[in-house]
């Protein structure tokens, strides 16, 4: 059934598009890019290479590629962004643990992912529980950590945005999502100042999660009410390292 | 008179034997009608001018922050022009990436086809519970609303469990979303507050403080987080060259559905696509600024296909036509389905100011769905013929569109589509009526009126004002005041600049 509606989806485009020869991929002008011609067969696409791999973005209409911020103007204009989306900052060189001891003294439990610098959680006197590949944390168990402590991919700082891509120590998606509470470490080195810069150091076939604040909603009003569903204690340290 | 509300002639198009789109995209009762019936609703008006007062600033504030905000919306536009006129090779490539990466394709031309994979793959996946039902929970799709999803869900013995804080207002209230981002934009937190009172048994006394009402929101979803094993989503981004998915959200539902259960089940637009993981440089600035007035947006999940032992393993996505195919075969309109649903164009419309999301009966209200609910159904759905009136054509939408759609001229050329559709020579009851208002109108100053949609148009000072009018136009007039009216009507001034413009057109 699927298959035919394919066929038949694909064809109506094409018709659509004015192209003949109903259900052959008669190809069109790639209006953007002269590099290569559309494949002249839907099914003849080769996946590394589609009709405009090989430009960077579609129109380059002549937007910032990368921003103005650098040293600490980055890092203040990160911090600010935070702020403004009521994450929490802090600021640590070398060794973050005594923050992280503070910041997470008061629960009993926490997770973290495999990758973790574990000497960050010498401070702590709790139970650290290290989620990784075939021992994973259950969904339950996660629900019973009081927080999760990780570090991040890359760091947007005009937009205030952390970017976790699913490594070791990044960690799975669900132990950033179930605890309450996120203590997320940002390295200086992976301040970026605006969104083109982000995307440009991150690999699409990675599990992404970009996060901007804790949890929020504007469904009541459109006033922004902080903590909904996700981790609703974002704490970000910012380590100089 | 014999033939009121009936068109004498249907006019045949080219292109329109491509099927159009079903579902909740049908307007039941044509635009005038509808709107009456929420003009006269006070609170709704409150809530819905208070909400889009504020979203406006805070979109204007975020914008003016960004120097090259122009040269942005210049890359959203070329971008998805350039999807449009490449789909067939951009949606084969997307479908081999993500199939590659271990996710399972489906096509669907139509409403029926989509909901009955979904049916499918819920029954093969999600258990039967002690209540003889299954049970899913979803993230805000308007593909899926579009195609009454739920409704079709509920039949077959499956409950789908919206978890958008919004959504779940507009379910708990058993109600209709009115705003694609705020579905629930048209409850106050009073409003709210009651409707949670009455059907969260658990959730004891509340307040209204939107903060107590979100924590009741999380409680009351938790488990079904945690324990349901097969999520539907839509998506706002399909990326052609990699196979991936991304989904823009705020709650961290979204993220709760995309990674806890072990089925996910998207359902997408073939239009969604864009066709370089790069190109989201410039889309993820476009859409949060755009829409809810944010940098960005709390939370984004990217995918692509599935990963081991992170997230769901078993992975589907449903393409669907319904409708755009037909719509990208009017070369005049295709551009509507470049659409990005950020919802700045509704909050800046005048129209949808006054009468809200539910007068237009679609799934998409505002300026977009005065021009896309007609073009994915075809102009000759005479209910959804009206939708293109229903704008003062001020242009405010076009400016703040993030991809630059032109949705004024779409809907001059969509009623000029209904013209010839529904109205040749004479037709429906609007026409009669307004045929029969037309002395009423014989002392005209001003040309902000066009036929169906003159009585929205804005609010004019001074001059000549006409408080009512006869028939179905008189339900119009009982909500504003109209302006006095030019001595030509709007269909003779469109056959004269039809007549006129047509060596010109020739030359296109
Ligand atoms: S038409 Fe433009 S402004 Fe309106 S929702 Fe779509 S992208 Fe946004």
């Amino acid at each position: 059934m699927t298959d035919t509606a394919r066929e038949e989806i694909l064809a109506r485009i094409n018709e659509a598009l004015g192209r003949r020869g109903g259900g052959e991929y008669v190809s069109s002008t790639v209006r953007t890019t002269s590099a290569s011609a559309a494949p002249a067969n839907a099914d003849d696409v080769d996946t590394t290479d589609g009709p405009a791999a090989t430009e960077a973005t579609a129109a380059d209409s002549g937007y910032h590629h990368e921003g103005a911020h650098t040293g600490e103007d980055l890092v203040d204009l990160l911090i600010d962004r935070l702020v403004d989306y009521k994450a929490n900052v802090h600021r640590a060189s070398g060794d973050p643990g005594e923050t992280i001891a503070e910041l997470i003294g008061d629960h009993s439990s926490v997770v973290v992912p495999r990758g973790l610098d574990e000497t960050w959680l010498a401070g702590f006197s709790g139970d650290v529980r290290v989620d990784s590949p075939g021992e994973e944390l259950s969904v339950d168990e996660l629900d019973a950590q009081g927080a999760v402590v990780t570090a991040s991919a890359v760091a947007i700082a005009q937009t205030g945005t952390i970017v976790l891509d699913g490594s070791s120590t990044s960690g799975r998606r669900a132990i950033t999502l179930v605890p309450d509470h996120h203590v997320c470490i940002v390295r200086t080195g992976d301040i970026v100042d605006i969104v083109p810069e982000g995307i440009a150091r991150l690999d699409a076939h990675a599990p992404l999660t970009f996060i901007s604040g804790p949890s929020a909603t504007s469904d009541i009003e459109l006033s922004r009410v902080e903590g909904v569903h996700g981790p609703r204690t974002l704490d970000v340290i910012i380590l100089e390292a | 008179m014999t033939f009121l509300g009936m068109p004498l002639l249907r006019s045949k198009h080219a292109h329109s034997d491509l099927p159009g789109g079903q579902g909740n995209i049908v307007e039941a009762e044509a635009f005038p009608e509808a709107s009456q019936q929420h003009l006269s609703n006070q609170q709704l008006r409150n809530n819905i001018g208070h909400a889009t007062s504020t979203i406006r600033s805070k979109r204007a504030e975020v914008v003016s922050e960004l120097d090259d905000w122009e040269r942005l919306r210049d890359a959203g536009e070329a971008t998805k022009n350039e999807v449009m006129e490449n789909l067939p090779e951009y949606l084969a490539q997307f479908e081999a990436a993500f199939t590659a990466a271990g996710g399972i394709i489906h096509w669907a031309r139509d409403a029926d086809e989509a909901n009955a994979i979904v049916t499918e793959l819920v029954e093969d996946n999600a258990p039967v519970l002690e209540s003889g039902r299954r049970e899913v929970i979803k993230v805000k799709s308007m593909a899926t609303q579009e195609i009454g999803l739920n409704e079709h869900l509920e039949a077959e013995g499956i409950d789908a469990f919206e978890t958008d804080l919004a959504e779940l207002i507009v379910q708990l209230g058993d109600d209709k979303p009115s705003h694609i981002l705020v579905p629930a934009i048209h409850r106050n937190r009073d409003e709210i507050r009651e409707i949670f009172m009455d059907k969260m048994p658990d959730a004891g006394q509340l307040t209204n403080e939107p903060a107590v009402l979100a924590e009741a929101a999380r409680k009351h979803l938790r488990h079904k987080f945690l324990t349901t094993k097969v999520a539907i989503s839509g998506a706002n981004f399909g990326i052609a060259e990699t196979g991936t998915l991304g989904v823009v959200e705020s709650e961290g539902n979204g993220r709760m559905c995309l990674t806890l259960p072990e089925t996910l089940i998207t359902v997408m637009g073939i239009e969604k696509l864009l066709p370089r993981f790069a190109d989201l440089e410039v889309f993820l600035q476009l859409l949060p600024r755009s829409s809810t007035g944010e940098r960005m947006n709390p939370y984004t999940s990217f995918w692509t296909g599935k990963f081991e032992g992170d997230g769901p393993q078993n992975v589907h996505l449903v393409l669907l036509d319904n409708g755009r195919t037909r719509a990208l075969a009017d070369e005049h309109g295709r551009t509507a389905l470049n659409c990005i649903r950020c919802s700045a164009c509704m909050n800046v419309c005048p129209v949808y100011e006054r009468t809200g999301g539910h007068a237009y009966g679609s799934t998409y209200p505002g300026p977009i769905g005065a021009i896309l609910s007609p073009l994915l159904t075809g102009v000759e759905d005479e209910a959804n013929g009206s939708l293109p009136y229903a704008s003062s054509l001020c242009g405010a939408c076009y400016d703040v569109c993030p991809v630059k759609i032109n949705i004024p001229e779409i809907l001059v050329h969509l009623r000029g589509e209904d013209v010839k559709a529904n109205h040749s020579p004479v037709s429906s009851q609007l026409d009669a009526a307004l045929t029969g208002a037309s002395w009423m109108m014989s002392d005209g100053k001003r040309m902000t009126a066009a036929e169906k949609g003159l009585p929205l148009a804005h609010k004019v000072t001074g001059g000549e004002q006409i408080n009512d009018l006869p028939g179905i136009a008189g339900a119009w007039t009982s909500s504003r005041d109209i302006p006095a009216l030019p001595e030509k009507s709007f269909r003779q001034l469109w056959a004269e600049e039809e007549a006129d413009g047509s060596d010109e057109k020739g030359q296109r």
